[in-house]
């Protein structure tokens, strides 16, 4: 055998552990840790809430937590909240589809292509002061209230930021693997298949994860103002009918729905892309 | 079981009979900036012959990066005369790799030791031919990282990734490996197991390296040839040194003593006399 380095001299000795018999492992110790920290983080909001409640404002302005979840029943079995929430949802799923495939695809060539990035870049510097809120009354004129509009305002909320975090992914590709894979017999194309495209994937993740919320804050204004349906005409509805319980009950739903969207967001990428994502 | 020796690869057999110096630089000139210019490398004058080890020595910033990444071909010379194989330098190629000191950077972190390794074959193409998956077998043998060939790099340690950057080299089987203080960041043990491996390679398949160090010592192990570089602005290759003492290289011989001195004085300005001592 050729072999100049042995392994098996390479190879870590197996350390035996001293450790004394315990109840739960490191790892279940700190899940507990942290659960209870999110359990007293609550507590306290809910005691703070209760406080202001009856002994500040009052009841009718902010009702305490017993109001809210005693409104929160009849809204559900009525099937209209959940109706609700699955119109916000679905307005957010497309816009933001859409946002972050035209978002990544254009920020891909933006980052690569110079004269692309030149170009289109103080355009993209000087239009993403424009919240979609700011855009609202010119995108009801050009859609008028139907879906078409929550989509164009949604996109409108995400497409930058995944663009210009695509952008910054693709720019800074340490330009060492880059040359590396040129001494080894790259084409521009195999660079940017397989060099830039997955040296970018942190930044486009993050960029991904930043629309989404971006997503979320995006279609309740859209609603507010020209919608029949969704989590920001149920706010409206129930502002125009003084029911402050309603009211309470939509903003908890949209913490509580956009929590567990992210959530979800991070805990598949961590999945399907954590080699991608792992830092050496 | 190393059937290199008897039946070389078309490549490197075409190298071997190919005669001529591999790279010849003639008053190189490289400028960097344009408002504020600072001329790295003046008059430049090498030439590295075909199988040869020549280390490349020099003080901190006196431009020893800035001339390998010359003859890779990642920058443009300013000025004079670079040929590889009697052929101006356009560009990057395969047949001369270079071996980055930030392994991190280098590497490809998503994938595993044994795709980094196969990832050369990949690009052009050659991964599924006859005889190559032997190669790739061979070179992580060779490093000893057969048994790691699983695992990423963040999960092997920082010798094992420089390990893996001079089997990923030696895979694509290039004519010259340009190697830019690859083993500065190791420990002395690892590095001396690392030079051993070098050596063997280098010995057996017949590649010609430029080694760059500011390591007086692991120049006096490697080289044929030591070049030393003079500081800069404008540095230029001020001394050639030959070595002729056989490998392996006994740290002890009086014979290398007297060249560490000698570099010493040419490197830092102290005297043979007073470096004895
Ligand atoms: N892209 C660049 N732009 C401007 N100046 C540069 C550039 N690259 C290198 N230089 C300058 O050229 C000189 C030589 O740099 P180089 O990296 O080649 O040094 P080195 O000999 O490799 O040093 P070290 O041993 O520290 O790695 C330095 O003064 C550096 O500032
Ligand atoms: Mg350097």
């Amino acid at each position: 055998m050729s072999a100049v380095v042995s392994s098996d001299t390479l190879q870590h000795e197996k350390t035996q552990k001293m450790r004394r018999p315990r109840l739960l492992s490191a790892k279940q110790r700190e899940i507990i840790r942290r659960l209870g920290f999110i359990a007293t983080s609550f507590l306290m909001a809910f005691v703070v809430w209760y406080v202001v409640s009856y002994y500040v404002t009052g009841p009718f302005l902010i009702p305490p937590p017993s109001k809210v979840i005693a409104a929160f029943f009849p809204m559900a079995e009525s099937g209209q909240l959940l109706n609700d929430i699955g119109m916000s949802l679905s307005r957010v799923a497309v816009g933001y589809s859409f946002g972050s495939v035209i978002g990544l695809t254009l920020g891909l060539f933006m980052g690569r292509v110079r004269v692309l990035h030149d170009l289109l870049d103080p355009i993209v510097q000087t239009a993403r002061f424009l919240s979609p809120t700011a855009m609202i009354p010119i995108v009801i004129i050009w859609f008028g209230i139907g879906e078409l509009a929550k989509y164009a305002l949604v996109f409108w909320g995400t497409v930058s930021l995944v663009l210009i975090n695509t952008i910054a992914g693709v720019l800074r590709t340490p330009k060492i693997r880059q040359n590396a894979a040129l001494c080894l017999g790259a084409s521009e194309a195999q660079i940017f298949r397989l060099i830039v495209l997955p040296s970018a994937v942190p930044f486009i993740v993050i960029g991904m994860r930043l629309a989404l919320a971006s997503a979320f804050v995006s279609i309740i204004p859209a609603e507010l103002l020209a919608a029949d349906s969704g989590l920001g005409y149920l706010l409206q509805q129930s502002s125009l009918l003084l029911q402050t319980d309603r009211i309470f009950v939509a903003l908890v739903v949209i913490c509580v729905v956009g929590f567990l969207t992210d959530q979800l967001f991070y805990w598949s990428t961590t999945l399907f892309l954590r080699r991608y994502l792992a830092v050496v | 079981m190393d059937m290199r020796a008897e039946a070389p690869s078309p490549r490197t057999e075409r190298a071997r009979r190919r005669g001529g110096p591999v790279f010849s630089i003639k008053g190189l000139l490289k400028v960097f900036g344009d408002d504020k210019p600072y001329v790295a490398l003046k008059d430049v004058e090498l030439t590295v012959e075909n199988g040869e080890f020549l280390c490349l020595l020099g003080a901190s910033g006196c431009g020893k990066s800035t001339l390998l990444n010359l003859l890779a071909g990642f920058e443009k010379p300013s000025g004079g005369e670079l040929l590889y194989n009697s052929k101006p330098i356009a560009g990057p190629g395969r047949e001369r790799v270079m071996f980055f000191q930030d392994a991190n950077a280098a590497l490809l972190p998503w994938q595993t030791v044994q795709q980094n390794v196969e990832f050369g074959l990949k690009l052009q193409g050659l991964l599924h031919n006859q005889g190559w998956r032997e190669r790739i077998e061979e070179c992580l043998e060779l490093v000893g990282l057969a048994e790691h060939r699983h695992k990423v790099p963040s999960e092997i340690s920082g010798g094992m990734r420089q390990r893996l950057q001079i089997a990923r080299a030696l895979a694509v089987e290039p004519d010259v490996l340009l190697m830019d203080e690859p083993f500065a960041a190791l420990d002395a043990i690892t590095r001396r197991r690392m030079h051993e491996a070098l050596l063997d390679v280098w010995q057996r398949e017949k590649r010609t390296v430029v080694f760059v160090t500011h390591d007086i010592m692991e120049a006096l192990t490697l080289a044929d040839r030591i070049a030393v570089m003079s500081v800069g602005p404008g540095s230029r290759i001020a001394h050639i040194i030959e070595i002729k003492q056989p490998r392996p290289r006994n740290p002890a011989d009086p014979e290398l003593g007297h060249l560490f001195a000698h570099l010493e004085h040419l490197l830092h300005g102290v005297s043979p006399e007073e470096s004895m001592q």
